[in-house]
């Protein structure tokens, strides 16, 4: 991570321009906009996209000359090659071995490319393709100019530029590359100089001249090598780790139904030459002196009635990032900086994590609380254990000890993992989270070899990876693993029935029956209910299933222990018929009332036995029975007086049952998936404390349509039991002495201090873990962190996933905010925000957000930058899109004033268990064009760069796509082309728009294009887009008007507007 | 004896006293309380039944009756209970000696109305089948083959409904088209009316009304929402066919130490709730087929452990029966329940232990049901008898529904109670004793469920106080009765039976030879028995031996002929001759003897005795003899000992148990088979003469008896042997002849009882 940059990331130049190295937002006196301060920068002829560097190049770079030795950091470097400095640069070839040759052995098949569709591809043809194919292409590089709007900036600063020699800079990572004399700190200010010097542009030129540095798929190089990544056909399951090869595909990725289908598998875009490794638009710690971070150089004195004098094209904005990353976990003994949690990597795991398993707030951590107090910023873990690998990765690796079981320490507990430090020849293994010296288990034994390091590291991966599995022996069993259950629970009460809702999910469930995982202990049953439970006795033998209804909704069980639930292989026929008839059967059904709470603890009762995953569709507020709730918005609505003051109460739970037998439900390992498709209040505050409490989650569908919602509800539910998973787990997560852990945020049930309890955990759910010093660290020590996950496998394999993260621990503030993690810190503020929303006022959790991103700059402002330019909003590089995001969290539907409850809670209880990937554009989303998609030229990227999120980019003739990863808003401008609306709608003028949208594919090239875009975005979040229309005019309209976050809006203010508000309260606490 | 006979054959009335002692002193005094034995709807093609509503005393609100004074100038008639004159209505004006109609015809003192004008639609039966389900799959089988018999045999119209338990109460809903459908509730919480209503979906789509009694389709039912669980025979029979076909044992797992999880109570007041629901006063019963005892939630009987026995008759009498009183107050609650719907419960207990009749009886004994114990689901007596309840033929059960019962007595006669299958109405009239026994403090019962046998026992008091001008004060020295029975007839119209009689009555001293010339020794044998097992259940530390002693006693003192002091002066009237035997045999019978028999064949037995008439309540009082031999035809033998022969077929009835008993002779040859070898016809028919002689009996019989066919010396002989008179025991001075028999007992024999009688009653 040294390269440091002397200026910030500039804002943009104009479009085009290329690159803008300098940082610091200049308004009046920065040179005028068209003033390229960075001559240097223009690209190569050849090489239209040099300007972006990859941090993670440099990373790579370094590790060769450190410890010249181990192949992987060699085969890294080649990849990198862009910097003149590289000395030693492997052949091209080499760089391809860490990738083709290593897991070859252990799995040949290479995981599919990550995402869902692309597992789709390879299994049942298709319809999936198509997202797959277009998610892994790397930007085509003449479309990145295009692209990023501010010129690469931070990217290309980042990776050219030479380090600085900044103080936090380790000597050791420095020397790869010379720093270029003329990168001075001091240089960012005054915004004339260029932290890069010319020269670096010529030598990445070469580089990309070279071959691609990692092999592409198979069609880029068929006859050669191996294909790298293994061909995505032939790939195992994403998440079936090293016993995949004889296993079935576990979990077939939900397909996007109704999607347009591109056939095809990987896209050969790799081997773009553009490679080298995406840097993220931020990434970290660039500029090491105060001097390279942007500031914001307005006087304020003078500008502050005029701050539209700040050119908005030159404030920080995301850069998106198009190429692929290589990152090495750790590089020269030290945990390297990961990418961005948004862009596309691949990981080689050389010790630490993979950093979508787990990443941290900061990758250097303070050694006093006092320290970390200071920055203002937060300490937290992102866990996400079973998230889904980058096809391309090595798959976690699986350790048997047979009967021995882990080595673990003998005082914390803690699991083998390549920090524990073995002596003694290796008789002895000192614990690297609690420091105790083990004896080494004479099985265990091995020599040490010169380096110290056991002979035998290498070969063994719970001595070489940052995260691996064990099998659980015996000790970690309370009883056999259980079967993978799952339960679906239908509302069939009136307004379900005629809504369509209960049509809808039948079709979903005999549909998704076959994603299930297959083999005898797959088992399913079903029930549906009104104001009674309705159970359904699938025996075999039986021509009929046998229909048993338990009437009493206060005092509910489970009508028979047996027969409700069966294996799948028994039952599959008769289920299918089930569900084909409920509809039928409830049709005209009178009951208007719905015992949820009581149909569910019945449900419960009934997979009492085993556990398992109860999945849950409901349609209207849960009315009779235990746990039935009342319309609580209509009341704080007519009683406006305590309505308002007493607003937040409303998204608290109205009582405890449900969270009592939420909690009961996880400790027999029932997890509760909600699917909300409804067209009134539902009270989601209460309602979601039952999956939130048992690791579940809540699916909702408002206003629900029986046209468009029944596809999103199918894949939902199919993604929903094909994702990665895992039963009845435990998990606890250990850390160097020093640091404790104080709190778990995420979708899960504790009972004692130390561990939290997941009936299921699957790919999409993350936990935040918050530590705070109880000790000093020792700086130039490592702190290390350890995730242990005890779970059963949908096959009843138990298992303990180990994931293990060691960071160096520094004193100095400066390096924090350097190594500081934007999303994961943001990400933190977004679940505290949403942790506040029950309990406090709206307006103070927004004034909670905007505090926590003001002191973080101010303590930045205050200890870190010069105190020269007192009047400029100076902003640490790493950080610098944090008043950005914490706008658009303060207008986002969680914080907005404006927002349904039902609305806000659903946010609430999503935040809950999001991921870093997802909770960035949950809050900010993405904007893209539609209507111009068959004119892009950069036709190798499949979802077009986006666009920012003001007004000024919306026009009257265009189609426009904003999504946040759960919703997407199609708005369609009132003067559009009607052969455009021809082209995707199928309709030939504004007014045949329908309200209800289905987006079809037609036979044209935009249909086709705009199909493939929502895939590709689909696959990207994993979630099927629930798109709504909105037009010019029409409340919906202003709706999506009103997600643009950079605007003004009543509430909130621009985004120019508010850089001026956090600067003037910075000002205010310097003073 | 004859006379009686006749009378009952064309009232249905036996009593003690057929001339009855006039003052309460003289009543006192004759021992045997003044009671009838009465069988409302004893059968008998010669009594006319009038399409008109019957006239009443507008006074007493008796009916008009051939005992009535007609006036037939004036158009009056007067009331023999209370005098009232009463003028005939328009319709009786062409009323003249010669132009009577049929009600006042000397003859026909019994009669029935069927008002033409009260009809209705005709109400079809229901019945509810409740069935218990934890059981061994063999006696699954059984109880499913015995069930979809019934079902082919019930009635087209009649409606049916279906109800399973275990753990667990299923309701099925017949009516459900698309899937076999059913209602769980669970077994260890009652259900209530309200609950039913609420949570079966009574209300579906629309708003409960909030008051009013909410029952049936005249009370805001709908129709198709009672159609759901009771549906006509003929249309659910397919449905009831299959629901039948898959029962299946409860699946719910049993540990090997405990007991099935079975919540016969909660299935009963489900069942009961239902009926309420659906049909409240329409004619329905509920048949519960029980395996095996309650052990699950209100009215269980006996914990899960096996360790645990059930409750015996010692325990009962300890109070160490935790669960005995609980169960009987559940039972007795659901009993009211029923009463008051109008709903007969039925119960046919099949089991090798027992499963709570004693706790049940009340509900059964209550609602008038029918109560069938055998020791298995594919035993024939209970296989037989259930299919005698649907099957018709000339011993049709004629099944009724919703009898209310009515009593009108001469001034000076009260009624303490009735014993028998009936409820109190709680009518308190002038005409209710102070005294009860048995259901009384009314002048009305209610009769849920009755059948052409169902007999009651009512005892009377006598109020009429003695005093010199009591005698002779009144015109006529005559009692008269009146028994009105309203009921739903089994063809499903409702009918008046009226019945009245008249009873002359003697007062003081002078009147001794005409009491006993009045005395019916069976009848009163049969309210004997009723009245101690009544009071055994009803009088705690109640010793039956001595009081049936202390009243045979007393009544050979006042009645016997003797001089004091000197027993073999004693001599009893024939009239009164039997009676002591009768005694006898009952101080030894099941009914007073029950520690060699758990509560529930004792309740088992009472319930049967309770509702049966005084020919049949004799048998089990005293069963029946018949020898069969080469000598001689069939012919009555003394119940005794000695009648055992070697060449001798018995066969003994003892109403519950036919045996037939080969002599070790005749059994030595039937077992070498000479009844089918050529030339020993005479014996193949002597083999056969006893065996349809027990056919006929067994097939006029409800409950069908267990026939019992064993040889001398055979381990089933006991069940000849145990109710002989032992004469002969292993401690008699006269060893049995060869081939005779002998009885190893201490119990004393008839012979010695008599001696002690004698040498008491004239002390």
């Amino acid at each position: 991570m040294q390269v440091s940059r002397a200026a910030g990331p500039p804002f943009a130049g104009p479009p085009g321009s290329g690159p803008a190295p300098s940082s610091a937002i200049r308004a009046p006196q920065g040179p005028p906009p068209g003033a390229r301060p960075f001559p240097g920068s223009p690209p190569p002829p050849s090489q239209p996209s040099p300007p972006f560097a990859r941090p993670g190049a440099p990373l790579q770079q370094q590790s060769p000359p450190q410890f010249g030795g181990p192949p992987p950091a060699m085969a890294s470097q080649p990849q990198r090659p862009g910097f003149g400095g590289l000395p030693s640069g492997p052949p091209p070839q080499v760089q391809r071995a860490p990738f083709g040759g290593p897991p070859s052995g252990v799995s040949p098949q290479a995981p599919p490319f990550g995402g869902p569709p692309a597992a789709v591809a390879s299994r049942s043809a298709p319809l999936s393709g198509p997202p797959a194919a277009a998610s892994y292409q790397p930007a085509p590089p003449a479309a990145v100019p295009q692209r990023s709007p501010f010129g690469g900036p931070p990217a290309a600063a980042s990776a050219q530029p030479p380090p600085i020699g900044g103080g936090p800079f380790t000597a050791a990572q420095a020397p790869p590359f010379g720093g270029p004399p003329g990168s001075v700190p001091q240089t960012a200010p005054t915004g004339g100089l260029r932290p890069f010097g010319g020269p670096s542009a010529p030598s990445q030129q070469v580089q990309f001249g070279a071959p691609p540095p990692f092999g592409g798929p198979s069609a880029v190089q068929p006859g050669a090598q191996p294909p790298p990544f293994g061909a995505s056909q032939s790939q195992a399951p994403p998440f079936m780790g090293p016993a995949g090869g004889n296993v079935p595909p576990s979990f077939a990725p939900p397909m996007w139904q109704g999607q347009g289908a591109v056939p095809g598998g990987m896209q050969p875009s790799m081997r773009m030459p553009v490679m080298p490794g995406g840097m993220p638009p931020n990434a970290l710690g660039q500029g090491m002196s105060h001097a390279s971070t942007p500031t914001m150089p307005y006087s304020p004195h003078a500008q502050v009635s005029t701050p539209s004098k700040i050119d908005p094209n030159q404030i920080p904005r995301p850069v998106q990032e198009t190429s692929v990353i290589i990152f090495e976990t750790r590089q020269g003994g030290q945990a390297a900086i990961p990418p961005a949690a948004s862009s596309e990597f691949i990981v080689k795991d050389t010790g630490n994590c993979n950093p979508r398993l787990m990443r941290c707030t900061m990758n250097q951590i303070p050694c006093t609380g006092d320290l970390l107090t200071t920055s203002g910023m937060p300490l937290a873990l992102l866990v996400q254990p079973f998230a889904l690998p980058h096809p391309s990765e090595e798959p976690i690796q699986l350790v048997d000890f047979g009967e021995m079981g882990p080595i673990r320490c003998s005082r914390c507990k803690a699991y083998i993992n390549p920090f524990m430090k073995f002596i003694d020849q290796g008789k002895h293994f000192i614990c690297n989270l609690c420091g105790f010296s083990n004896d080494t288990p004479r099985e265990y034994f091995c020599h040490l070899g010169p380096d110290g390091r056991r002979r035998d590291a290498d070969e063994r991966p719970e001595l070489c990876r940052g995260s691996v599995e064990f099998v659980a022996t015996k000790e970690f069993l309370v009883r056999d693993p259980m079967p993978a259950v799952y339960f679906f629970l239908i509302d069939v009460s009136m307004n379900a029935v005629n809504t369509g809702a209960t049509a809808a999910a039948c079709s979903a469930i005999s549909q998704a029956l076959s994603d299930l995982p297959e083999g005898p202990r797959t088992m399913v049953g079903i029930g549906t209910f009104d104001s009674a439970i309705h159970f359904y006795s699938l025996r075999r033998a039986q021509q009929q299933p046998l229909m048993l209804i338990v009437p009493d909704i206060q005092d509910v069980y489970t009508p028979l222990q047996t027969d409700l639930i069966l294996p799948i292989s028994e039952c599959h026929e008769n289920l299918e018929q089930l569900l084909e008839s409920i509809p039928v059967m409830f049709e005209n059904n009178r009951i208007a009332d719905s015992a949820f709470g009581a149909a569910m603890k019945a449900s419960f009762l009934a997979m009492k036995s085993t556990g398992g995953k109860l999945l849950v569709f409901q349609s209207v507020l849960p009315s009779v029975g235990i746990g039935s709730l009342s319309a609580r918005e209509a009341e704080g609505r007519s009683n406006t007086s305590t309505g308002d003051k007493e607003a937040h109460k409303l998204l608290q739970p109205v009582d405890k049952t449900l969270k009592t037998m939420a909690q009961e439900f996880a400790e027999y390992q029932v997890c509760v998936d909600v699917f909300l498709s409804t067209q009134s209040y539902v009270d989601i505050a209460s309602i979601s404390v039952v999956p939130n409490t048992t690791g579940g989650r809540v699916y909702y569908y408002y206003p629900f349509s029986a046209l468009s919602d029944p596809a999103k509800l199918y894949n939902d539910l199919r993604w929903n039991i094909s994702r990665p998973q895992g039963f009845e787990a435990v998990m606890r997560v250990r850390c160097s002495q020093g640091l404790q852990v104080q709190d778990y945020f995420g979708n899960f049930c504790k009972r004692v201090p130390t561990d939290i309890d997941l009936p299921v955990i699957d790919s999409d759910k993350a936990i935040m873990v918050t530590f705070k010093h109880d000790d000093k660290l020792q700086e130039n020590s490592e702190c290390a962190f350890q995730c242990a996950l005890l779970y059963t496998t949908v096959f009843g394999q138990r298992r303990i996933r180990v994931i293990n993260l060691s960071l160096s621990c520094t004193n100095m503030l400066s390096s924090l905010f350097r190594y500081a993690d934007l999303e994961t810190q943001f990400t933190y503020v977004v679940k505290q925000a949403a942790n506040g929303i029950p309990s406090l006022p709206l307006s103070q959790v927004r004034d909670q957000v905007t505090s926590t991103c003001i002191n973080i700059l101010q303590s930045y402002r205050k200890y870190c930058a010069s105190v020269s330019s007192s009047g400029q909003l100076i902003l640490p590089e790493a950080l610098k899109l944090l008043p950005l995001y914490t706008l658009a969290l303060t207008k986002s539907v969680g914080l907005r004033n404006d927002g349904r409850l039902d609305d806000r809670s659903y946010w609430v209880s999503i935040v809950s268990s999001v991921s870093v990937l997802l909770a960035i554009p949950l809050v900010f989303p993405r904007m893209i064009a539609l209507h111009d998609l068959t004119s892009r030229d950069d036709d190798d990227s499949l979802v077009p760069s986006p666009l920012t999120l003001n007004s000024e980019n919306i026009h009257d003739d265009g189609i426009y796509l904003l999504e946040n990863g759960e919703d997407g808003f199609i708005y369609v401008g009132n003067s559009v082309n009607p052969l455009t609306l021809e082209q995707i709608f199928g309709v030939s003028s504004l007014a045949g728009l329908p309200n209800q949208l289905v987006l079809e594919p037609f036979d044209n090239e935009l249909s086709r294009k705009v199909n493939e875009v929502v895939n590709e975005i689909r696959r990207q979040r994993c979630s099927y887009l629930r798109l709504r229309l909105c037009k010019k005019g029409d409340p919906s309209g202003d709706f999506f008007r009103s997600l643009l976050v950079e605007d003004k809006a009543p509430g909130g203010l621009s985004y120019v507007e508010f850089l001026v508000h956090v600067h003037r309260q910075i000002q205010s606490k310097m003073t | 004896m004859s006379e009686f006979l006749d009378l009952e054959a064309q009232d249905g009335i036996r009593m003690t006293w057929n001339v009855i002692p006039g003052t309460k002193q003289d009543a006192t005094n004759c021992v045997i309380p003044v009671s009838a034995i009465f069988t409302p709807l004893k059968p008998n093609p010669a009594i006319p039944v009038l399409p008109y509503a019957p006239l009443r005393c507008r006074m007493c609100r008796s009916i008009l009756n051939p005992f009535s004074i007609v006036d037939f100038v004036a158009k009056i008639w007067v009331c023999p209970f209370c005098f009232q004159r009463n003028h005939f209505p328009q319709h009786y004006s062409t009323i003249s000696e010669n132009n009577l109609p049929a009600e006042l015809f000397p003859q026909f003192t019994t009669i029935e109305y069927v008002s033409t004008a009260e009809m209705g639609p005709v109400a079809p039966p229901v019945f509810l089948f409740v069935v218990d389900t934890c059981m061994i799959e063999e006696e699954i089988g059984y109880l499913k083959s015995a069930l979809a018999q019934a079902i082919e045999l019930l009635p087209d119209q009649s409606l049916v409904g279906f109800i399973t338990f275990g753990t667990y109460v299923q309701v099925h809903e017949l009516g459900f088209g698309l899937l076999p459908k059913s209602y769980v509730f669970k077994g260890t919480k009652e259900v209530t009316k309200e609950q039913i209503l609420d949570q079966m979906s009574f209300f579906a789509g629309k708003t409960k009304p909030t008051t009013g009694v909410i029952a049936g389709a005249r009370d805001g039912l709908s129709t198709e929402s009672i159609a759901r669980f009771l549906l006509p025979a003929s249309e659910c029979e397919f449905v009831l066919n299959s629901v039948v076909e898959e029962l299946q044992k409860d699946p719910w797992p049993v540990p090997a130490d405990k007991r099935s999880s079975r919540c016969t109570g909660v299935a009963l007041s489900v069942a009961a709730s239902l009926l309420g629901v659906c049909v409240p006063g329409s004619g329905a019963r509920i048949m519960a087929f029980v395996g095996g005892p309650s052990t699950e939630g209100p009215g269980s009987i006996v914990s899960k452990s096996l360790s645990e026995p059930i409750r015996s008759h010692k325990d009962l009498d300890k109070g160490s029966a935790p669960l005995y009183n609980k169960a009987v107050k559940f039972y007795e609650d659901i009993s009211k329940q029923l009463v008051n719907q109008g709903h007969v419960l039925d119960l046919f207990a099949c089991a090798l232990d027992q499963v709570g009749v004693a706790e049940m009886k009340v509900a059964v004994e209550r609602t008038g049901g029918i109560v069938v114990l055998a020791e298995s689901f594919g035993h024939s007596v209970f296989k037989d008898s259930l299919r005698r309840i649907f099957q018709s033929s000339d011993n049709d059960l004629d099944l009724s529904f919703n009898g209310i019962f009515e009593i009108n007595c001469s001034k000076d006669v009260k009624v303490q109670g009735i014993l028998g299958p009936c409820t109190s109405l709680e009518k308190k009239s002038p005409l209710s004793s102070d005294t009860v026994v048995g259901q009384g403090n009314t002048s009305a019962w209610k009769m849920c469920g009755l059948d052409r046998k169902t007999s009651l026992c009512l005892i009377f008091d006598i109020a009429k106080k003695d005093g010199p001008d009591s005698i002779g004060q009144s015109a006529s020295n005559q009692f008269y009765f009146q028994f009105l029975t309203y009921y739903q007839h089994h063809e499903g119209q409702m009918r008046l039976r009226a019945t009245t009689l008249s009873r002359k009555w003697v007062a003081g001293s002078g009147g001794v030879q005409e009491l006993i010339a009045g005395f019916d020794q069976e009848a009163a044998a049969a309210v004997m028995a009723r009245l101690v097992t009544y009071k055994m259940e009803a009088e705690a530390d109640f010793d039956p031996i001595r009081w049936l002693d202390r009243a045979l006693i007393s009544l050979c003192s006042k009645f016997g002929e003797y001089h004091k002091e000197t027993p073999s002066s004693f001599s009893l009237s024939p009239r009164l001759s039997i009676f002591p035997q009768f005694m006898f045999n009952l101080r030894r019978s099941q009914f007073v003897q029950v520690f060699n028999n758990s509560p529930d064949e004792t309740a088992y037995f009472t319930m049967v005795l309770n509702r049966e008439n005084v020919a049949n309540a004799v048998v089990m009082i005293q069963p029946s003899l018949i020898s069969y031999s080469f000598q001689s035809g069939p012919e009555p033998v003394l119940l005794d000992v000695t009648a055992i022969a070697a060449d001798r077929i018995l066969l003994l009835d003892s109403y519950f148990t036919v045996v037939i008993f080969h002599g070790i002779t005749i059994a030595q040859w039937r077992k070498a088979g000479y009844q089918d070898q050529e030339g020993h016809e005479a014996f193949a028919q002597l083999l056969e003469a006893p065996q349809e002689e027990a056919d006929a009996i067994i097939k006029e019989r409800f409950p069908v008896p267990r026939l019992v066919v064993c040889d001398q010396y055979g381990s089933q002989a006991r069940f000849l042997l145990a109710k002989l008179n032992p004469s002969v025991t292993y401690n008699s001075d006269n060893p049995p002849p060869p081939g005779g028999d002998l009885i190893f007992t201490d119990d004393v024999s008839f012979q010695v009882f008599m001696d002690h009688l004698q040498r008491l009653a004239v002390q």
